[in-house]
């Protein structure tokens, strides 16, 4: 189909100071853990999304310096001509589609501990970082400013030579330029502090001297917190934010906008269950509106919807569409709407796992709708491309259609597979999905901060895209209401087998803390259960709720964000430290305690059940059990351990010659019924075994590339001998 | 060649059903064009009691069988017109596209070898007698057709396409046609009762009142929902309202939520997605109401108003009472 | 007892369809086919039938008028549990026939059978008469129902009690005797599906392919049954899209409330 006349204005090109962008897609910096270390996975995720239309892609934060380094979290570093040589890959891969290469140079003070270089950051004013534990920077002098300032020069240098068309000086999310620029860091009392251009001269002195070196032959870019949402002490967008930008306006080609820091960084990469989409116009849109600049504007807002960019360009909030989630999850999303295929989008959830990878510190980034996302080079998997299976007249019967049934379904029909059939138990594909799609919004009402308990409906994109994705591949049936038993199995008919029969609720509080049941607990009474029955509402809820949460992810806080809403009184344990402990890493939790807060939660850390009656739970502190505390409760939610649903997997496996007698060569399992898991992964499991179903043994993952330095490469033989040579002194005695 | 019209008119339970006054005005429209009567037919026992009813402009007689069974009875019904089409040789016969009309018309039409034609949506008068359009792949075409050489033409007419006629002045005759309808029945009437009430399935619904993102907080759903029970609708939504965990999934139109087909479909704050057109785009009506003149649902809709939904549920529950 | 259901392969559009070039249909390359919805229903019913009167000799048959690429929809009925399919057609008289063309070869098909039962679909989805079981009936003069949502078989009387679904919610119970036609509404019941197996064994079943003059029926005689010539198709005429409703909000919903009187209510 052609493109829809009505988003045209999408796909007109702007001019980027000497550059030509081709269309408004615009891939921001966003983090993949590949830095410039693992280069094929740079340059084949990034020429990805240029081949799927993006007009430009930018790196992740790019260290121009061993004095900022943030690892273990993984920024790329155009340090050496050794990243220069790995980054070019990137650009030119970006090139053979037409698309532009962006790089973000980076200087992050205090925020970059430096545990690699061990170097000592430096920074405008004494201050310890905000987040990172103890790391002080040490106070910038004229000469420090000096050198810092040649060290984006350098960088920027290097960067042309790397092929890249955009540079960045970027302060956002609180990084060295903006902390010269806010008063929240900045106590100096020379012409680098106090008053407005005091504050803002190093960001401009910066962005002169990086134009100066590459401005002929690449774009400038800065990337710009407009608020930093602290208040008066900060950055506000109507102050110094909207001042900022008209200073610097002559010294850039490209404005690339957000909102707050890398403290609460979800205010920026806002999750779906507080933050719609183009969630941060009320702040960044207002500097384009208000005629404040004169230049290109990129911005975010996990923006998936063609009709609401239009929206945004019209209404001049700005004139490209930023995305880093987005996409990720699609990385065709532009050539989708160029050919009219619009359903075929695959919309980001909001969920945040992709940022969870990176915030962990060393795994590649994952996607939960878009399973080949960080595949691209180590395992070769395309979106949207699919090798027609070597097996291919083989029948398929996959058994559940959750999020891994469903995905190893699509991906079977989109290899070909002359029959797949995806039988489901309940009345809708789409397994847990369904009902956890319900949970986490509370009374949905009240502001909290920037953005609203919204809860996880946008999670039902998961079963959305690929229901339309089942619905239009003609060699996959999808049959529902139907629960097959092993003899059904057994007689079906298919060649191949997979069970993705799913997990549940452990219903006599088994739990990662103990390894053992808790004396007491039951969900078949009617004062106690399990996550899944709160959502189905069969059963009537007490005043007094107490939520365990034993499994440090969505599901306990969750559930008391609902029932709390629903006006109980709620208290939340866990045995860990805090409550919902990787929602650190989705960026969910400084909102999440803040809607916990606002309900009343009680909130209770290191604290385990000991055992159970009915109207009280006893409970003890994990240091010290003999420290006990009972609880007055009318009703208990365990959130506690999740066991696979693999009775019909072990039945049909016990009897391999009936197995052969009705022809089946293979059965396999996958999600939740192989392990309980996240989402993300039980959907990449069932994505894998459908992309080696025709491999000698599908059940084995196929081993992937890895990107690692090879004993005797000789690349470092040069600076190596150099290194030993200082050394080689006599002992100083 | 005759030209007169015929009308089938039908009734339930004692009441004249409003499909029958469309008939009369289209009746009324294409006797005038063909020059020939327009006779409008009502069957049952005690068919005279809709005589007055049924006096139309344009009507020139009216016409009662009296047949055996109190109800609708397809067989009874089936041989009562063609008595009529005996008696009266009239160029064109309209019955209602209607349930009870599905029972009769096609088994009549195919015994008879009729003209014959179902569904249709407009009907003219030609040198060839009449012609009309139907929908064809659910309405995506429209076909014209004729019928030449058929000295009878049964059509079967969509409900709601022609505005009813208002009651005329009382002049036509009305005079009573015998067909013997003895022993015609062939089924057994055991009552009538009022379909069980199940949980919510926009699918089947015939009226849906469907709201989307303008209606901006949660807290305004419920104030949609009695406007959607005060007008006899069923309460949807497009996605954005599920995906805020407003509205259950189960009341999702769309793509990736239900297909659905209603006779009318009131679009409120729905700007019209790609995605929700193609769960809609069937509904036989469509009125969109949206404050965003450029919305694309406005492209797919028969009605549009450019207002604040919240302005127009105001009047319509004003207008509700 | 012998069922037979009458099945169509349903044609629908793609959204980007051209017309043929003489104007009177669709180039095939813009249809996707498949078994009709109805049709699906009705099948079900048929089987469920079948089951319930239990033991040998029943017999479920499938018949349907249409092309070679129909004997798909035929091998589904087959797969799903059907005992036999009759296909009948002709690129000629058939291909070109209206709704009064197909009741005729269906009615052939179906009276060579003597069943005590036939079942059709309410309608088919792309040409939505409604018209073809009631045709068939009234050419075979069997008692019909139409539009039935509920069905209830008595063995030992021979007759099946239905519900017949009227307008606006309201339902008529009957009791017909067999042998009889009942068009089938969806909803009535749960449609299964088949297996891969049973999806591979339907091709060992009967499928008989016939042409008009096989069933007695002879081609001048058939084309003069149609009920109606099409003379021309096109998109409809929807024009610029909406008829705006203007005023003021109150003008506007009472122009609203207007049309749900008149296209709900009647």
């Amino acid at each position: 189909m052609a493109r829809d006349p009505k988003y045209d204005i999408l796909f007109e090109p702007i001019q980027l100071g000497p550059k030509t962008l081709k269309n408004r897609f615009y891939q921001v910096p966003h983090c993949i853990g590949a830095g410039s270390e693992k280069p094929g996975f740079q340059a084949y995720h990034r020429g990805m999304k240029a081949e799927g239309g993006w007009g430009a892609c930018c790196t992740e934060y790019c260290s121009i310096h061993p004095e900022s380094d943030d690892t273990s979290r993984v920024s790329a570093r155009i340090w050496d001509e050794g990243d220069v040589r790995n980054l070019a890959a990137m650009c030119d891969k970006l090139h053979e589609h037409g698309a532009l290469a962006g790089i973000e140079l980076w200087y992050g003070g205090p925020h970059a501990p430096c545990m690699e270089s061990r170097a000592t950051p430096r920074g405008p004013s004494q201050i310890a970082s905000d987040f990172e534990l103890n790391i002080f920077p040490r106070y910038m002098d004229q000469d420090d400013i000096d050198t810092v300032q040649q060290m984006y020069v350098d960088a920027a240098l290097r960067a042309r030579d790397a092929g890249f068309d955009i540079v960045y000086v970027y302060g956002a999310h609180a990084y060295l330029p903006f902390q010269f620029l806010s008063p929240f860091y900045n106590r100096r009392t020379d012409k680098y502090g106090g008053s407005f251009e005091n504050r803002a001269r190093f960001w401009r002195e910066s962005l002169i001297k990086v134009r100066e070196a590459v401005g002929d032959d690449c774009a400038i870019a800065s990337r710009f917190a407009v608020d930093h949402l602290l208040g008066p002490t900060s950055i506000e967008v109507g102050e110094d934010g909207i001042r900022f930008v008209e200073y610097c306006d002559d010294v850039v080609d490209l404005w690339d906008f957000t909102v707050g820091d890398i403290a609460e960084w979800g205010q920026n990469a806002g999750p779906s269950r507080f933050f719609e989409e183009n969630h941060e116009a009320p702040y960044t849109g207002q500097i384009k509106a208000g005629d404040h600049t004169n230049k290109p504007v990129v911005g975010v807002g996990r923006i998936t919807n063609p009709d609401t960019m239009v929206a945004i360009i019209k209404s001049g909030q700005y004139d490209i569409i930023g995305a880093a989630r987005p996409s990720i999850s699609d990385p065709f999303l532009p050539n989708k709407i160029d050919e009219g295929r619009l359903d075929d989008i695959r919309e980001c959830i909001g969920c945040n796992q992709c940022i969870s990878r990176w915030e962990i510190g060393g795994p590649p980034m994952v996607c939960t709708q878009n399973a080949t996302a960080g595949e691209e080079y180590r395992r070769g998997w395309h979106p949207e491309k699919f090798h027609k299976a070597d097996n291919a007249d083989k029948g398929v019967l996959i058994v559940g259609a959750g999020p891994a049934g469903m995905e190893c379904a699509m991906v079977l029909g989109k290899r070909g597979m002359s029959a797949v059939h995806l039988v489901e138990a309940e009345k809708e594909i789409g397994g847990s999905v369904n009902w956890i799609s319900q949970l986490g919004h509370s009374d949905g009402k009240e502001n909290l901060f920037r953005g609203t308990a919204r809860g996880l409906g946008e999670w039902k994109r998961i079963v959305n895209y690929r229901q339309i994705q089942l619905d239009k591949l003609r060699n996959v049936e999808v049959h529902t209401n139907s629960r097959l038993t092993a003899q059904d199995v057994l007689e079906y008919g298919a060649e191949i087998v997979v069970i993705a029969t799913g997990c549940h609720f452990a219903t006599d509080g088994m739990n990662a803390a103990t390894h053992e049941p808790i004396p007491g607990a039951d969900t078949s009474l009617d004062w106690q259960l399990t996550p899944d029955q709160v959502v189905a509402g069969s059963k009537k809820i007490g005043k007094r709720v107490l939520v365990l949460e034993n499994e440090a992810y969505y599901m306990g806080a969750s559930v008391a964000q609902k029932l709390a809403g629903e006006g109980h009184e709620v208290s939340l344990l866990t045995q860990a430290g805090d409550i919902a402990s990787y929602m650190e890493y989705t960026l969910e939790a400084p909102m999440l305690h803040r809607d916990l807060h606002r309900l009343g939660v009680g909130i209770h850390p290191y604290t385990m059940v000991e055992r159970l009656e009915q109207g009280v739970a006893h409970a003890y502190n994990v240091w010290n059990p003999e420290h006990k505390e009972q609880f007055e409760i009318d009703s208990v939610v365990l959130c506690t351990a999740r066991i696979s649903n693999d009775e019909l997997y072990r039945e049909l496996k016990s009897d391999k010659a009936r197995l052969e007698q009705e022809g089946i060569e293979a059965v396999y399992v996958i999600g939740g019924a192989a392990a309980p898991r996240m989402i993300v992964d039980s959907i990449f499991d069932g994505h894998r075994l459908a992309r080696e179903i025709d491999s000698p043994h599908p059940e084995m993952p196929l081993p992937f590339i890895r990107e690692r330095r090879l004993w005797g490469e000789t690349s470092n033989d040069d600076y190596l001998q150099q290194l030993q040579a200082a050394s080689d002194v006599a002992s100083p005695v | 060649m005759s030209a007169g019209v015929l009308v089938v008119a039908e009734s339930r339970q004692g009441e004249l059903r409003e499909v029958s006054r469309e008939l009369l005005s289209l009746g009324a429209e294409l006797a005038g064009a063909s020059g020939g009567g327009l006779s409008v037919a009502v069957i049952g026992s005690g068919a005279e009691r809709f005589a007055a009813e049924l006096q139309a402009p344009g009507v020139t007689e009216v016409l009662t069988v009296s047949a055996p069974t109190e109800h609708f009875e397809a067989h009874v019904w089936e041989r009562a017109v063609e008595g009529l089409i005996e008696s009266e040789d009239p160029a064109v016969i309209l019955c209602g596209h209607t349930i009870d009309s599905l029972g009769f018309a096609p088994a009549l039409a195919a015994r008879l070898g009729l003209g014959f034609a179902t569904d249709v949506t407009s009907v003219s008068w030609s040198e060839v007698g009449p012609r009309v359009h139907r929908g064809a792949y659910g309405d995506k075409l429209s076909a014209q057709l004729a019928f030449g050489g058929k000295k009878h033409t049964l059509l079967t007419v969509r409900p709601g396409i022609f505005a009813p006629a208002e009651p005329g002045d009382g002049s036509a005759a009305v005079r009573a046609v015998e067909v013997d309808l003895s022993g015609t029945a062939r089924t057994e009437h055991l009552g009538f009762v009022e379909a069980a009430a199940s949980g919510v399935d926009i699918t089947k619904a015939e009226f849906l009142l469907s709201i989307g993102r303008g209606i901006e907080d949660k807290d305004n759903i419920p104030r949609f929902q009695e406007l959607a029970d005060r007008l006899g609708a069923t309460l949807s939504s497009s996605r954005p309202l599920v995906d805020a965990g407003w509205m259950d999934s189960s009341r999702q139109v769309g793509q990736s939520g239900k297909t659905v087909k209603p006779r009318l479909y009131l679009a409120m704050g729905i700007s019209g997605a790609v995605q929700h057109l193609a769960g809609m785009r069937g509904a036989d009506t469509i009125i969109a109401v949206n404050s965003d003149p450029e919305a694309p649902i406005f492209g797919v809709a028969h009605f549009g108003a450019v207002a604040d939904m919240f302005e127009v549920a105001d009047e319509l529950e004003d207008a509700l009472g | 007892m012998k069922i037979v259901v009458c099945v169509k392969q349903v044609a629908a559009l793609d959204d980007e369809f051209e017309l043929r070039e003489d104007g009177l249909g669709v180039d095939p390359d813009s249809l996707e086919r498949d078994l009709n919805e109805w049709d699906s229903f009705s099948l079900e019913a048929a089987l469920q039938l079948r089951e319930q009167v239990g033991g040998d000799g029943h017999e479920v048959v499938a018949v349907t008028v249409g092309d070679e690429e129909a004997e798909d929809a035929l091998l589904g009925c087959l797969a799903r549990g059907a005992d036999r399919a009759v296909r009948v057609w002709d690129e000629d008289v058939l291909a070109r026939g209206d709704v009064l063309v197909t009741a005729r070869a269906l009615a052939a098909a179906v009276s060579r059978e003597e069943p005590d039962l036939v079942l059709c679909g309410v309608q088919s989805s792309d040409a939505v008469n409604g018209a073809t079981g009631t045709a068939v009936a009234g050419l075979l003069g069997l008692p019909r129902v139409a539009v039935v949502k509920q069905l209830e078989f008595d063995s030992a009387a021979g007759t099946v009690t239905v519900a017949r679904e009227l307008e606006g919610g309201l339902v008529e119970r009957l009791r017909i005797a067999l042998p009889a036609l009942l068009t089938i509404q969806t909803g009535i019941n749960e449609p299964g599906y088949a297996t891969l197996r049973a999806i591979k064994q339907a091709r060992e079943k009967p499928l008989e392919a016939l042409e008009p003059s096989d069933l007695g029926l002879d081609p001048g005689e058939l084309e003069r049954v149609a009920g109606a010539r099409l003379e021309a198709m096109a998109p409809p005429e929807r024009g610029a899209g909406a008829e705006m409703l203007e005023g003021s909000p109150a003008e506007q919903a009472n122009r609203i409330l207007e049309l749900v009187r008149e296209r709900v209510t009647s």
